[in-house]
């Protein structure tokens, strides 16, 4: 299991992308519940975030997680008109799209963040979006350009976990 | 420090098929934070449950991680487990290893990494969780019906059965709305007074039902179970007590050729009147407007110019000089029922509308509306239901009758359907046959919609057995040609040019909102769509409710209806009071927004994205009790917890319990991949 | 500036404010002044060196301006945008302020500040250029003659911000990165933000620490991207961050592109309407969405 830690920030061979999902929980967090159901097989290198509504995400948790060496994300909610809270996904659509053009702007890849509507009853969808930026980032390649900023003494601390992991291997 | 319990599923071989569970229980049993880990064959089975609450008793737990499956499946399960074992049960989190994992994943590698980070991830949030209680709301168990239509009346009704309260607001002098208007009703022609009439004198005579005719609402503070509402009761100059309704004022009134709106224009009424011999309550109101006697006092006449309605009162009941009152009510839970007009379709109209002035209504006398069509049907009506046109009183012998005026037509201003039209003009085309045997009904149609219960069929039997001829086709223009009315059509099926000589035409025209919604959802706080139609909460799973908790809607407020849907939506919306009313207080989950007020300035950015109203400004004031500014309130009991405040709070000063800033960054933390 | 001094005066003298705040001359070009006697209006200024947007001073952050009493203050058309933002988001009612509009032909270029005063395309601050609001509608008083528009700088705004875009990503990455990496989070650029109105910003709050403190370059961009967002449907364009920031970073730049973001998807520009809704905060059923899947 340790290994994940080492190579990711190794070279692009074997290569496996990291990449945290930001999703709400009626629609896309229910829609890949529903993708488990029907067991359809996606890539692994997923890690989701449960959140009430899109309406919750906020630009901060993408750049965090950057910081954190993620070499991706995904941010999903309900389609628009089915917010369980009739608005918060037009609140994020506008938030997104305002992050999505600096963030192109400042030079990262947009292939990098997905935005999708997954619906509940998307679980296809959502394995597609999945596998899709997968690969998106796989292309990509590590974000190495993120890490690099990081100052040198390294100031993350490891989670507790995933030291433990690396000491236990 | 947190000393958290992690308790990984097999789910029989679902997770432990694909997931190393022990290894998973190994990378998890050294985590900080973690005080205890244990694998188990079916966690959710009752010796599962038993084998969490005895660790959370054994170990003193803080918190639990369930790895297992979806939330959505078990987290009530287990967090009633952590609730019967001493634990806050907001201290147990699910971590997803099944649906998100297991299920999805064939490397066995591959599925225990990721377990492994799914399950550490929740084990960083758990960690900074919080005990919550759950929020109680005391409930006024009293209702309150806006706009007594069917709709309303039937919300009443069901309410005041349920053994609760209700209050009724009617803006007009007697409840019943257009269907007391209509002769009879499809699908099945049964008289519309007949079965309404009943309705509104069970609501009247109802011990439950406090009715306030000739009354609006002003003014709506509070929240779901605890709304105070201001009622004004415009002056009527008759007093309700007094008054029995004997109508010798309506008598004795000089001035007697007022246009009824009742009769839709087509009969006359007294300044002192009584709407229509049904009216419910049967007592007159005064309408100022018209009342010699406030004529003259607005031309400031030393004397007043009349008085005889007043003279004629045996009871005393008439008082020139009431002025509106208010009264306030403390309600629980609000219907809207405020119904529908028709569009009017003259030259002259509100912003956003065209008009259809190339059809000639309002200066045409024989081109008239669906209601007034009804108004000369109907047996009470000021022609005693014969069929007569306005201009000259003569039986019309050709009728047309035209679909969609002002729907379906974005041009003019309305792009959706009004519903109702197609059937009641099979209706009228129906009553008209049926009246004037020899006479010959006209329809231009776009489409016909009749989805219905016995729908279709009833306009098919307005064409196959009483022989009404359905041409598809617009109507481009319709003007006066001498004694008879000139409809300009075009046929699209012959692809013909067609021109009618009618003796009088029926427009069908489009239903509108109710003027005077758009400030009445205002105080209400819920939205309206871009026609001023009462927005639903959910198009498919919330269609009664409104974004506003407590406040339900009915009837044609909410889009164009018909008789059976508006008394479906306000049985909907009685079910929903009721079951509001069947507790004494009501009990939400704490996931609501918290106003941190040391740091809030009161911008209220979180306020304009709240979808319910759940955020008001309060003053804040020094300890010596002047007000110093204001920050940002969320009101516990109708926060419905998206945390779309929270994101939008450029300075981070609302949490939304549950998922706070502290648990993601937590969660994301834990997803670090390198160093 | 006659004009100015005389309603200055007649504000003071009628009671109706008790401090002015406006511009006065120094060594450097103009300065802000802060005027409570009559007789010092005399020392109001209004010319092409006023750059500063005093309505920073009106920002609730800084209480012990608002104890001298009720503001007088002079704007011209973006300061005055300033206001409507404030306004807009509930940190002032528009009874506190009196609100003294100059008509504007643009301001200098910082570094020309010293010496010329009348514009060119040299020496005009860029962001003047195609400024939609010479003459502010939000104010109490519009003075001063009507101006010509502001000449066109040797390269616009909007220039570099296309020259930019049509960079590949990994330069402008580059570029931005740098440009970040030099901040040293001073945070000058929030301080003189008349709209950076958090008494706690996001950037100072700990648990979560969103944003990490010391200056490196991972926190500098975060730093730098929250504050852009931030003033996302808000910013003026005052340029007053970029010319205060010391290390001279060019926060226009972020800045317009946000302003040319809102503008294409929502067709928002910031005005001196309080009532228009900001774009964040607001929305449209058919809003664009192409960006997502
Ligand atoms: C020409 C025509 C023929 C029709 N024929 C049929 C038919 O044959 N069969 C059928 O099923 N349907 C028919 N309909 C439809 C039927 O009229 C409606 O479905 C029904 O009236 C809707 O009831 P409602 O209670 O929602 O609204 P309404 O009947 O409009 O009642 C609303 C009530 O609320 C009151 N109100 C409005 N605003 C306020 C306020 N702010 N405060 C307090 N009170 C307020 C109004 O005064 C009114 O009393 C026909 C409609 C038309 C126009
Ligand atoms: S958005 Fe934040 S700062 Fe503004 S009022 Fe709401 S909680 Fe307060
Ligand atoms: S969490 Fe959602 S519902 Fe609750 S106050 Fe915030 S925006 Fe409103
Ligand atoms: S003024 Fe410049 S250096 Fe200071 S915080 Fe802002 S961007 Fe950084
Ligand atoms: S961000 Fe800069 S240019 Fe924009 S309003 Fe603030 S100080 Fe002025
Ligand atoms: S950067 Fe954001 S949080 Fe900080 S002061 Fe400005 S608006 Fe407030």
């Amino acid at each position: 299991m340790s290994d994940a830690v080492d190579t990711s920030g190794a070279a692009a061979d074997g290569f496996e992308p990291r990449i945290t999902a930001f999703v709400c929980n009626w629609c896309t967090y229910t829609g890949a519940d529903l993708a488990g159901t029907s067991r359809l097989h996606m890539a692994s290198n997923v890690r989701i975030i449960r959140l009430p509504c899109t309406g919750r995400i906020d630009p901060l948790f993408i750049v965090k997680s950057f910081e954190r060496g993620a070499d991706g994300v995904i941010v999903s909610g309900c389609h628009p008109a089915d917010c369980h809270y009739t608005s918060g996904n037009y609140h994020a659509r506008r938030r997104f799209a305002v992050f999505h053009d600096l963030m192109e702007f400042v030079g990262v890849d947009p292939r990098r963040m997905t935005f999708s509507w997954v619906s509940a009853s998307e679980g296809a969808k959502w394995r597609d979006v999945v596998d899709e930026a997968v690969a998106n980032v796989r292309a990509l390649g590590p974000f190495e350009a993120y890490r690099a900023l990081a100052p040198e003494d390294a100031g993350v601390a490891a989670p507790a976990g995933a030291r433990v992991e690396a000491e236990a291997s | 420090m947190s000393r958290i319990g992690v308790f990984i599923c097999h789910c029989g071989e679902n997770i432990g098929r694909t997931v190393d569970c022990e290894a998973v229980t190994e990378a998890l049993k050294d985590h900080p934070g973690v005080a205890f880990t244990e694998d188990y064959k079916y966690m959710c089975s009752d010796p599962g449950q038993q084998l969490v609450k005895k660790a959370i008793e054994d170990n003193d737990l803080t918190g639990v991680v369930v790895a297992a499956c979806s939330p959505h499946m078990h987290e009530k399960t287990f967090r009633r487990a952590c609730d019967q074992a001493g634990l806050n049960k907001y201290m147990c989190e699910m971590a997803n290893i099944r649906e998100h994992c297991s299920w999805i994943h064939e490397d066995r590698g591959e599925a225990t990494e990721k377990a492994v980070d799914i399950t550490r991830t929740i084990v960083e949030k758990v960690k900074h969780n919080q005990p919550l209680e759950s929020i109680h709301i005391p409930v006024t168990k009293r209702a309150l019906v806006i706009g007594g239509g069917i709709a309303g009346i039937q919300a009443a009704l069901d309410i005041a059965d349920g053994g609760h309260e209700v209050v009724l607001v009617e803006k007009e002098a007697s409840i019943g709305g257009h269907m007391s208007q209509l002769s009879e009703t499809f699908p099945t022609l049964d008289c519309s007074q007949c079965i309404l009439t009943p309705r509104m004198v069970e609501a009247y005579q109802h011990p439950n039902i406090k009715l306030h005719t000739w009354s609006e609402v002003e003014k709506v503070d509070g929240y779901i179970g605890n709304f105070t509402v201001k009622i004004r009761k415009k002056a009527r100059s008759v007093n309700e007590d007094l008054c029995n309704g004997c109508g010798d004022c309506q008598e004795a009134c000089p001035a007697k050729r007022i246009p009824s709106e009742f009769e839709a224009g087509l009969g006359n009424r007294t300044a002192i009147y009584v709407p229509f011999p049904q009216a419910v309550p049967n007592i007159p109101v005064l309408d100022r407007q018209n009342c010699t006697l406030f004529k003259g006092r607005r031309k400031g006449l030393a004397k007043d110019a009349c008085g005889k309605c007043k003279e004629a009162c045996l009871k005393d009941a008439i008082d020139y000089d009431a002025e509106d009152t208010f009264i306030e009510e403390e309600i629980g839970a609000i219907v809207v029922a405020t119904g529908f007009q028709l569009y009017s379709i003259g030259r002259e109209q509100p912003e956003g509308l065209k008009g259809y002035g190339e059809y000639g209504y309002g200066e045409v006398p024989d081109v008239i509306d669906g209601l007034q069509f009804e108004r000369l049907a109907s047996a009470s009506g000021p022609t005693a239901g014969a069929i007569l046109r306005p201009s000259d009183g003569k039986e019309p012998k050709t009728v047309v009758f035209v679909h969609c005026v002002g729907s379906r037509d974005s041009e003019k201003g309305i792009s959706y359907c009004s519903k109702i039209c197609c059937m009641y003009n099979a209706k009228h085309a129906m009553l008209y046959k049926h009246k004037v045997h020899d006479g010959r009904a006209v329809a231009f149609y776009m489409d016909i919609r009749a989805a219905g219960k016995g729908y279709d069929e009833f306009s098919r039997r307005a064409i196959e057995e009483d022989g009404a001829e359905y041409i598809r086709g617009r109507v481009s223009r319709i003007f006066r040609d001498g004694d008879v009315v000139k409809v300009w059509g075009y046929d699209t099926l012959s692809q013909e040019q067609v021109v009618i000589d009618a003796d009088m035409v029926v427009l069908a025209t489009a239903m509108r909102p109710q003027d005077g919604v758009r400030e009445l959802a205002q105080k209400l706080s819920v939205s309206t769509d871009e026609h001023g139609f009462i927005n639903e909460a959910h198009p498919k799973l919330r269609p009664v409710e409104t974004n506003t908790a407590g406040v339900f809607v009915a009837g044609a407020c909410q889009a164009p209806r018909d008789i059976p849907d508006a008394v479906a939506m306000a049985s909907a919306t009685g079910a929903k009071v009721l079951s509001l009313f069947s507790a004494d207080e009501l009990e939400r989950e704490p996931a609501v927004a918290i106003v941190n007020e040391n740091t809030c300035i009161g911008c209220m950015n979180c306020a304009k994205v709240c979808a319910y109203g759940a955020i008001e400004q309060r003053e804040i004031c020094t300890v010596d009790g002047h007000v110093c500014g204001h920050v940002a309130y969320v009101n516990p009991g109708v926060c419905q917890g998206c945390g779309t405040c929270q994101a939008v709070c450029l300075s981070k000063s609302v949490e939304l319990q549950t998922f706070t800033d502290e648990q993601i960054f937590s969660e994301i933390n834990a997803l670090c991949y390198w160093e | 500036m006659s004009e100015v001094r005389e309603v200055a005066r007649k504000l003071l003298t009628d009671g109706t404010v008790r401090v002015i705040v406006g511009w006065e001359d120094a060594r450097r070009g103009a300065r802000p002044v802060f005027v409570t006697d009559p007789a010092d209006t005399e020392r109001l200024i209004f010319d092409t060196r006023c750059v500063h947007n005093l309505v920073t001073y009106l920002n609730p952050r800084r209480d012990n301006v608002a104890e001298l009493g009720k503001i007088g203050l002079v704007v011209k058309g973006c300061d005055a945008k300033a206001v409507a933002g404030l306004l807009r988001e509930a940190q002032l009612t528009r009874d506190d302020v009196v609100l003294i509009g100059v008509r504007c032909g643009g301001v200098l270029e910082e570094a020309e500040l010293p010496k010329a005063a009348s514009l060119s395309p040299e020496n005009v601050a860029p962001r003047c250029y195609g400024c939609d609001n010479r003459e502010p509608e939000l104010v109490d008083h519009l003075l001063g003659e009507s101006q010509p528009e502001p000449p066109r700088p040797v390269m616009t705004i909007d220039e570099r911000v296309a020259a930019l875009d049509a960079q590949p990503l990994e330069e402008r990455w580059a570029f931005w990165t740098e440009q970040f990496s030099k901040c040293v989070r001073c945070y000058a650029c929030r301080q003189v933000c008349p709209l950076c109105v958090c008494e706690r910003c996001v950037a100072e709050k700990s648990r979560p620490q969103w944003i990490e403190a010391p200056p490196h370059p991972r926190g500098n961009l975060s730093w730098n991207i929250t504050r852009a967002l931030h003033l996302a449907g808000r910013c003026v364009d005052c340029g007053e961050c970029e010319r205060f920031c010391p290390v001279g970073i060019p926060l226009s730049l972020v800045n317009r592109k946000l302003q040319h973001i809102v503008a294409e998807r929502y067709g928002y520009t910031v005005s001196d309407d309080p009532e228009s809704p900001a774009p964040i905060g607001d929305y449209r059923l058919d809003d664009k969405q192409e960006f997502i899947k």
